[in-house]
């Protein structure tokens, strides 16, 4: 408990080492106020959005379409990574295929997402779960497929039936790596989502970014990129709360 | 309590008959790993199987398993050759295989599961197993907060809980310390006494070999042969301090025959 607070003394001191710096340097007059907001500027922006509304309303909004891309591109990942690692007639069929994807970053796929799925939702989960997807499958397949082959023989010698050597065996022995690539994926998602909001949405952090762009905005944009890293950050604590349950003898 | 014969479980008798093993290279080669091995396991003796690393007597061992093919001769249990992994043939590991993601009786459970228990009489089974390595307060314990001879003695349970006919342990004390080794080896033994398992026990310790086993045969490399084969009729148990004339001439036999073969090969 005292590691955990001693933990939370620490990021609030080097987070108000940051905010002073900013501050200092925005009350300088180095920069242009305009250009650079000052701490204090960009809290009433964030209180005028919250005021209005949208400052929920996009959180839910980019929230939900983070999630609902997430969650497709996770349960393929798993699925795929599963087959190509587990099975030959996959691993020939889509393995050189899937790793040729790789390099392509998700914002290039934007233009072709929105052309096959308009600009409405579709895309948006088109891109995310694109992203997450790769990441996911490589981390699931790299574990199934080396899974220590003592355990496997110990299965087998203690009578342990093909299925039963998948679901007891296989899939715990890969559950770690499975769940750095949903780990990943996450962080990922939040990526691709701010390149499929920035073009072709109404609504969203990424489109208030945008938006804000458009009105020299800066404070706004501030309070954007504030909410992707608050948001980013707990969701990637989350993720290994809920990780290191579920893998309880690896610490991840 | 050795030399007996035990009538009511006359099965786990396991031949070996001109035994070779080769593997193929990355070159395309092949290297010889063992040929020419004929051992006999009678049903539930103890023999043990001593050579320097690289001696190939591991290789046998997995080859009893079904874990590698054989190239030549080959391996019968109770007349039936070998033709794949086998739940009647138990492995005991060096480095344990235990699934780190069961509790301790949740590995042994998982060795029970095949025979199709109802779920009371599997736990009370298991729960048994673990009481015979005296680790039945252990048994909601994960492997990663056993020490290692916990781990490998809830190994011992879940291997023995299965009721394998032949049991092969592969350097199974090499990972431990010496006086942990000294008890795991009563331990083994006495877990042994109650399944009266056909035992092939490899190892590079000598005296290892000598404290438990009825018979060893002694392995050269290149490629893996035996060049010795002796009893051993002292009774049980034996201990490393007070060692007899029997055991002073087989080890210093045994380490002869080691260290002539290894200096004659480096």
């Amino acid at each position: 408990m005292t590691n955990q607070l001693n933990q939370l003394l620490k990021v609030a001191a080097s987070l108000t080492g940051v905010v002073v710096v900013w501050w200092a340097v925005a009350i300088s007059g180095l920069i242009n106020p305009l250009l650079f907001p000052t701490p204090y500027t960009v809290l009433i922006a964030a209180k005028e959005l919250y005021e209005d509304g949208i400052l929920i309303s996009d959180l839910g909004i980019s929230l939900a379409r983070a999630s609902i891309g997430f969650v497709i591109g996770a349960i393929l990942g798993i699925s795929v990574g599963i087959l190509t690692a587990r099975t030959r007639f996959f691993a020939i069929a889509l393995g050189p295929f899937l790793n040729l994807l790789r390099p392509i970053p998700a914002i290039a796929l934007v233009p072709i997402a929105i052309v096959w799925f308009g600009i409405g939702e579709g895309s948006k989960y088109f891109v995310i779960a694109y992203t997450v997807f790769l990441a996911v499958w490589l981390n699931t397949h790299h574990g199934t497929a080396h899974v220590a082959q003592t355990y496997i023989r110990a299965a087998r010698s203690l009578g342990a039936s093909r299925l039963r050597e998948f679901f007891e065996v296989i899939i715990p022995a890969a559950a770690p790596h499975i769940v750095v690539g949903l780990r990943l994926g996450a962080a990922l998602a939040f990526l691709s989502l701010v390149a499929a909001e920035l073009s072709g949405a109404s609504a969203g952090i990424g489109f208030r970014l945008q938006d804000a762009r458009d009105y020299i905005r800066t404070d706004r944009m501030f309070v954007g990129l504030i909410e992707l890293g608050i948001l980013g950050a707990l969701l990637d604590q989350f993720f290994v709360y809920v990780g290191n349950k579920l893998v309880h003898w690896e610490q991840l | 309590m050795d030399n007996r014969t035990d009538s009511a479980a006359p099965s786990g008798r396991v031949d070996i008959e001109n035994l070779a093993i080769s593997f193929e290279l990355p070159g395309g080669d092949t290297l010889e790993a063992v040929s020419d091995v004929d051992i006999v396991l009678e049903a539930g003796s103890f023999t043990a199987l001593i050579g320097p690393s690289g001696c190939g007597k591991s290789t046998i061992l997995n080859a009893v398993a079904g874990f590698v093919p054989i190239s030549g001769g080959q391996i019968k249990i109770d007349n039936e050759p070998v033709s794949g992994i086998n739940p009647e043939v138990g492995v005991v590991f060096q480095q344990y295989a235990l699934f780190p993601w069961f509790t301790a009786i949740g590995n042994v459970e998982f060795a029970l599961k095949r025979l199709q228990l109802p779920r009371a009489e599997r736990r009370e089974r298991a729960l048994a197993a673990l009481r015979e390595v005296g680790l039945e307060d252990r048994a909601s314990t994960y492997p990663g907060q056993l020490s290692g001879g916990m781990k490998q003695r809830v190994a011992l349970a879940r291997t023995f809980a299965s009721e394998p006919k032949v049991l092969l342990m592969d350097e199974p004390f090499g990972a431990l310390d010496a006086q942990t080794r000294i008890a795991m080896h009563e331990l083994l033994l006495g877990v042994w006494d109650l399944h009266r398992t056909t035992v092939l026990f490899v190892t590079h310790d000598v005296d290892e070999a000598l404290l438990l086993s009825d018979r060893a045969h002694i392995m050269s490399t290149g490629p893996g042969r035996i060049i010795e084969s002796l009893e051993v009729t002292s009774s049980r148990p034996r201990k490393v301090d007070e060692m007899t004339e029997e055991f002073l001439t087989n080890r210093n036999k045994i380490m002869k025959l080691l260290r002539h073969h290894t200096v004659a090969e480096s």
